[in-house]
């Protein structure tokens, strides 16, 4: 008995990191963007313990893969200029510009929403970067079909939408 | 000399065609992306190209509004939208938007429709693109007190088409009636 509980408990362990490391290796673009930001602005992703498996059962709705990393750490007043220029180098061919949000609140604070599209066949992919002066997101989505539908239809409130649930899910996290 | 002389005359022709060529060629304006300094936000939708293309096919569904759309979309090259939100009136001037409408006044484009409501400060402009008598652009110019958008469409489309375009990929809602009616007083 006590061998079947060490080998469940061992199987949940590994499905466990295997499902952590999936949310973030396994795509060498989201790879890219993350390490380009890490090294232009000498930050570092933050570990949420259990992310991946998190992710793989609470995923927004129309989204079939999502990959995540956040940087609390990101103090570089950094202009959407050069925010953009670091993604765009990292991203392979096959990405387009598609959504950037740029604002800025009364204190003169900015938050800048950067979203690429790569469609493929029937499948869009989409890297959505969000920066704000001391927080930064990067995810990774991708769409199902009815999702598509409502980007292709109304790119700038789902963008905007986008941006606040990252910038809610960053507040979340901070509070925990 | 004689031979300086046509290259004289093309080099005064290419520099008084330059106001339309850059007004036919830039996918947004200078004069709009300055507003982008004073905006409380700024959002910027860009489709061409292999995203277009992929947007046409993806849509090719069995659903007729879908297939309506995607035919549109077919013929395009180009969607580019510029939306600004200012946290106060005034923010750009009558005169700034003046002069970008005035970039649109030149020979090629044609004024299909202007309203102006003197009640809430809204104003729309469409302006067409023809090349050889068909459609090859529009561009449309919505004021608002406190909110600024600009839409320019590269590529073929008819006056009805840009109706169902409207409400999709980011371009305002138009209103079909005033277009058709519109563009049949421009034939005119």
């Amino acid at each position: 008995m006590k061998l079947f509980l060490r080998a469940l408990l061992v199987v949940i362990f590994a499905s466990t990191v295997a499902a952590s490391t999936l949310a973030f290796a396994g795509d060498p673009e989201f790879h890219a963007v993350v390490h380009a930001i890490e090294s232009q602005y000498g930050v570092r992703h933050a570990h949420i313990p259990m992310l991946g498996f998190a992710l793989f059962f609470v995923r927004p709705e129309g989204v079939s893969g999502m990959k995540l990393a956040v940087f609390e750490d990101f103090h570089s007043h950094a202009s959407p200029d050069n925010v953009s220029r670091v993604v765009e180098n990292s991203l392979g061919p096959g990405w387009y510009s598609f959504v950037r949000i740029r604002s800025r609140d009364d204190d003169g604070d900015g938050e800048t929403t950067l979203i690429y599209a790569n469609p493929s066949g029937g499948k869009l992919r989409m890297m959505i970067v969000n920066v704000e002066s001391q927080e930064a997101t990067v995810v990774e989505l991708k769409l199902s079909d009815h999702a598509i539908k409502r980007w292709l239809k109304d790119p700038k409130d789902n963008a905007e939408e986008k941006g606040e649930d990252q910038s809610g899910h960053r507040r979340r996290h901070a509070d925990d | 000399m004689r031979e300086k002389m046509p290259k004289k005359m093309l080099l005064l022709f290419l520099l008084l065609a330059s106001p339309i060529l850059r007004a036919q060629d830039t996918k947004i304006p200078p004069d709009v992306e300055k507003l982008s300094a004073r905006a409380k936000e700024t959002v910027e939708v860009t489709m061409d190209g292999p995203m277009l293309r992929w947007a046409s096919k993806f849509l090719s569904s069995e659903d007729p509004e879908e297939q309506k759309a995607a035919k549109v979309v077919a013929n395009l090259k180009g969607i580019y939208v510029r939306s600004f939100e200012f946290d106060k009136d005034g923010a750009y001037s009558a005169s700034e938007v003046e002069t970008l409408r005035s970039q649109f006044r030149s020979p090629g484009w044609s004024r299909v429709v202007g309203v102006r409501s003197q009640q809430d400060g809204d104003n729309v402009d469409i302006f067409f693109r023809l090349e050889n008598d068909k459609m090859a652009g529009i561009v449309i110019i919505a004021a608002e007190p406190r909110e600024l958008t600009f839409v320019n469409i590269v590529g073929s489309l008819e006056v009805d088409q840009l109706a169902d375009l409207g409400g999709e990929f980011g371009i305002p809602k138009l209103d079909q009636k005033s277009l058709s009616k519109a563009h049949k007083g421009d034939q005119r």
